[in-house]
């Protein structure tokens, strides 16, 4: 499958959309994103956009569902939300990623 | 059902793009909203509120394109997956592979080669422009059964007067045309049609113009007359010469000239014809001489087609005609007050009816038959998509902890009946692929069986729009039906479940078992329909053959000599024609050789009234006219009197000999030999008595036939048919007699050659289509069902290894389990028949008039059915049932 060279930490926007859907429940796209950017304190400058093809990749596989519902300032958008399956992968993604950066970490203390 | 749904919408993705960008769209705008509002509440303007919340979304166009591809790649992406997965299935079991896809093939092979024939025969539009305007006219009159669509010359010219509804009025007749080439005569394909023809089909010329009312005046000269040739005429006959328009060019030893070519597409009115070259209407005489239809009121032969002006619909036109009926018939009755007054006695009527599918006397003919057999082909289909979803049933229920466990992990129900469906439809594909080769061939036999072989008529079978859009329609509902329901119920089980249950189920799953039970028990029934209406279509035909002709058509070769358009006349053709019989019965490998006027079952008849003073009256019998030696050639028995003989001149009175019917309506309780029968107001000396035959068709019984000598034939240049009773191969001694005809008068066109069992067989055509279409589905059906019990039954007892291990270990005795496998398929197969019975007794109504001599619910047939099946069904099931009942219990057991 081609993926799209963008997404430099593509691995990486997964994973923190699965943990913000299952830190806040049901959430629209601009929500997720300002949660985003809120949690990695502007370190991390994220288009808010990139969040679109992500949310599909992962409702692609099956790991969130979106609904049409509305918002609080009663505008109709698009919540996501996690999956069965969504869910256990969230454990998997977090060994994984932990992974990486532990060894990530040995070699910059190196 | 989350899954099934999210399947159903990427499913549909392809086809509402729209909608799904309507979606994303939305989606981003509620999103830039939201920012640009979070902003206001920071204090901005509105525009800068904006162009900060697009600045923070980066590129929405490059998101929005991103996304897009994502959703048509992924779905290119997993259906290749699935198909892929789906062929390696095929691959592991190769048995199951080629089962489903040569059934699959039959069926949607013949489904499609049948549907071809429909489509060239019945639906097909003529290749014209706005063939919708076209009707057709017909009449109908209470003293002929059937609605006629053949007009009288002198009428047509009287319809052709009338514009009212109308904008054009053709007329049209085929003919096989006499065209001199540098070899003498040859027969081409032609037709003869009126002067508005080409206006009414509005297919411009390839070359020089097409005729018009201008060549075809209604009483006019016919020396000279101009003819339209066809581009396949042009360019093997004139060698595709440019300057064709103008030539001049023999017809029926009259010159014509060439006006114009018209394209190879164009074909005229008549679907099943090819005319190469058209001649119009007032060259008739020249065409039929010595005959002549031109002002003829009885002679019935010119087909009408018309284009009705703009605006008038077909209702409209069919009601003007029918009320303009009167005024027409008492026009064109006014040189004829006696034919007029018959039509009105008779109530004769006119109606228009729908012409963009320009009209062939064959639709008639055939109509029943095809949709007969095209009912069978559906049910073929049927069956054969039963039998794979049943085969399918069993063989998911051997996968079903694959697919337990791979939702277990995670896998959407609908993913998982998606891959399921691929599967199925890459059967349906690769069994519609096969069935795609094997339709043409299908199709043509098919064809060479209805028109028999020496047909100039086409039936134009190819593939067009229509029928792909049939394939395509066929191949979707079979894959739903094929693999929907294995589908939805092996996904249907959790793994807990499963885990559970097992392999080592032993307590009986009724429900589970339903579901293929159903399918097993509507495929027998399925297959006993198919196997009744093919015992009946059969046995009709059986019948048909086994019919007492009243004459041998073994060895008998027919040769239809055309004396037409050469010089001979009178006495002198008499007796070339007395010459010709006298050579050719010296030829090796003729037994015998006679000629008549006409031959049984050779398409034409005549009926003529004769009468005695005990015959009550005039008596309708089937007139012929036959050489000496034909009543022998034909091995038609003398019961009394004599043969002809060739001195049988008009100066020794008029003889006839009488059939055996004809002599008892004739002379009832009397001899009839030495009498006298009167027609019209001659009078005939009755010199012989023969066995009746059948004449017109083998369905009706013996009718009475008399017998005239051709030496006491009072046209002037008759064309007879040479009647060969052959010692050998009749071919041979058909060619040895046509070599003869040509060398004794070589101006005369190649004769054509059939036996007598080709003419046979032509009579029954679509009897026999029916006939070996219908056997050859039953056959399959039996098979297909054979393979579909035998299947299941072992998928089945496969699965339920350790329950009989169990069995036999607690001291169960192997008849007694192969009784209890076998049960299991006995009453499937009991119920299926049943219902079976039920369905092919109410359908088999429909075939009624198809049958000859054969009840519908004829017993012999019903119970020769049923014993079939079964039969087959108690051979399918017993090899499951006896496997099972050698089942070791240890073995059984250790395999837990």
């Amino acid at each position: 499958m081609g993926e799209d060279k963008s997404d430099v930490l593509q691995g990486t926007l997964d994973l923190m959309v699965l943990k913000t859907l299952e830190s806040m429940g049901p959430q629209h796209g601009y929500g997720i994103a300002r949660r985003i950017e809120q949690i990695s304190e502007q370190a991390l400058r994220l288009n808010q956009g990139t969040i679109y093809p992500a949310l599909l990749r992962l409702r692609q596989r099956g790991w969130i569902k979106a609904e049409w519902g509305t918002s609080e300032n009663g505008r109709r958008a698009r919540y996501y939300s996690l999956t069965k399956t969504g869910k256990a992968q969230i454990e998997k993604e977090t060994e994984s990623w932990e992974r990486v950066a532990a060894t990530m970490a040995r070699f910059l203390t190196t | 059902m989350s899954g099934v749904k999210t399947f159903w919408s990427r499913f549909s993705a392809l086809f509402r793009r729209r909608g799904l960008d309507r979606d994303l769209d939305e989606e981003l705008r509620s999103h830039l909203d939201s920012a640009a509002e979070e902003n206001r509440r920071r204090e901005m303007t509105v525009e800068e509120a904006r162009a900060k919340a697009l600045r923070d979304f980066g590129g929405v166009t490059q998101v929005r394109e991103r996304v897009r591809m994502r959703e048509g790649v992924l779905w290119v992406e997993q259906l290749r997956r699935d198909v892929e997965f789906g062929l390696r299935q095929l691959q592991r079991s190769p048995g199951f592979a080629v089962t489903a896809i040569l059934t699959l093939a039959v069926g949607l092979g013949a489904n499609t080669a049948v549907f071809s024939l429909i489509n060239g025969l019945l639906l097909r539009p003529l290749p014209v422009p706005h063939g919708e305007e076209l009707s057709v006219l017909r009449m109908t009159r209470t003293d002929m059964p059937d609605a006629m669509y053949s007009f009288s010359e002198p009428l047509f010219r009287e319809l052709e007067e009338r514009h009212d509804v109308f904008r054009d009025v053709a007329g049209f007749a085929g003919r096989d045309l006499q065209v001199r080439s540098s070899a003498g005569n040859v027969r081409v394909p032609g037709a003869i049609i009126s002067g508005e023809y080409f206006d009414a089909l509005e297919t411009p010329p390839l070359l020089g113009r097409w005729l018009t009312s201008g060549d075809d005046p209604a009483r006019g000269a016919s020396e000279g007359s101009s003819v339209v040739i066809g581009e396949d005429f042009w360019r093997t006959w004139f060698h595709g010469a440019p300057d064709v328009v103008g030539k001049p060019i023999t017809i029926a030893n009259t010159p014509f000239t060439v006006v114009g070519v018209m394209p190879r597409r164009f074909f005229g009115a008549d679907p099943t014809e090819r005319p190469q070259i058209y001649v119009p209407l007032a060259a008739e005489p020249v065409i039929d001489a010595p005959y002549k239809m031109n002002g003829e009121y009885q002679s019935w032969w010119l087909r009408v087609m018309v284009r009705r002006k703009p605006g008038v619909s077909q209702e409209q036109a069919d009601a003007w005609l029918t009320a303009a009926t009167r005024s027409l018939m008492d026009e064109a009755g006014r040189a004829n007050a006696k034919w007029a007054k018959e039509g009105t006695a008779a109530h004769l009527l006119f109606f228009a009816e729908e012409g963009s599918r320009g009209f062939t006397e064959l639709r008639a003919m055939f109509r029943k038959p095809l949709v007969a057999v095209f009912s069978l082909c559906g049910a073929m289909l049927l069956l054969a998509c039963l039998n794979l979803a049943s085969l399918l049933m069993a063989r998911a229920a051997a996968r079903e902890r694959e697919l337990a466990t791979r939702l277990a992990l995670g896998a959407s129900r609908g993913r998982l009946i998606r891959q399921l469906l691929v599967e199925s439809m890459l059967t349906a594909l690769l069994g519609t692929c096969a069935g795609l080769m094997a339709a043409p061939l299908v199709s043509h036999a098919l064809v060479a069986m209805l028109l028999g072989r020496s047909s100039t008529l086409v039936l134009d079978t190819s593939f067009d729009a229509r029928v792909f859009a049939f394939v395509a329609a066929s191949v979707a509902l079979s894959t739903l039906l094929v693999g929907l329901i294995p589908a939805l119920r092996a996904t249907s089980h959790t793994l807990s479940e499963q885990i559970k249950s097992g392999s080592h189920a032993h307590t009986a799953q009724t429900r589970k078992r339903l579901t293929p039970a159903l399918l097993m028990g509507a495929e027998v029934a399925v297959a006993l329909v198919l196997v009744f209406g093919a015992g009946l279509l059969a046995t009709s035909l059986a019948r048909l053959y086994r019919i007492g002709l009243g004459f041998e058509p073994q060895g008998v070769v027919n040769l239809s000599i055309d004396m037409g358009k050469q010089a001979r006349d009178g006495q002198a053709l008499m007796n070339w024609y007395r010459d010709y019989a006298e050579a050719a019965s010296h030829l090796p490998g003729v037994r015998s050789m006679s000629l008549a006027d006409m031959t049984p079952m050779g398409g034409s008849s005549w009926i003529s009234t004769l009468r005695t003073p005990w015959s009550g009256g005039d008596r309708e019998m089937y007139e012929n006219r036959v050489s000496p030696e034909f009543l022998a050639t034909m091995r038609i028995p003398m019961l009394a009197g004599r043969d002809f003989r060739w001195n049988d001149t008009m100066a020794s009175g008029r003889k006839v000999i009488l059939s055996q019917t004809a002599a008892e309506y004739l002379f009832p309780g009397r001899t009839a030999v030495g009498q006298t029968v009167v027609e019209e107001k001659k009078s005939y000396e009755v010199i012989g008595v023969v066995g009746d035959i059948r004449y017109a068709t083998l369905q009706e019984g013996a009718r009475a036939e008399a017998y005239m000598p051709i030496t006491q034939d009072e046209d002037k240049k008759p064309s007879y048919t040479a009647v060969i009773g052959a010692a050998g191969d009749p071919g041979v001694a058909g060619v040895a007699a046509r070599s003869l005809a040509m060398k004794m008068a070589p101006e005369i066109p190649a004769p054509e050659i059939t036996t007598m069992n080709e003419d046979l067989d032509a009579s029954i055509a679509s009897e026999r289509m029916m006939a070996f279409l219908a056997v050859f589905f039953a056959g399959c059906a039996l098979l297909v069902t054979g393979i579909g019990l035998y299947g299941t039954l072992a998928y089945g007892t496969a699965r339920r290894t350790s329950e009989i291990g169990i069995r036999i270990a607690l001291g169960a005795q192997r008849a007694r389990v192969l009784r209890l496998i076998f049960l299991e398929n006995a009453w499937i197969v009991a119920v299926g028949s049943l219902v079976g019975l039920a369905v092919a007794l109410a359908a088999s109504r429909a075939l009624g008039s198809l049958l000859y001599g054969t009840s519908v619910r004829d017993p012999w047939v019903l119970v020769g059915s049923v014993a079939v099946l079964a039969l087959i069904a108690s051979a399918a099931s017993l090899l499951p049932a006896a496997r099972a009942a050698r089942i070791e219990p240890m073995a059984a057991l250790r395999e837990q």
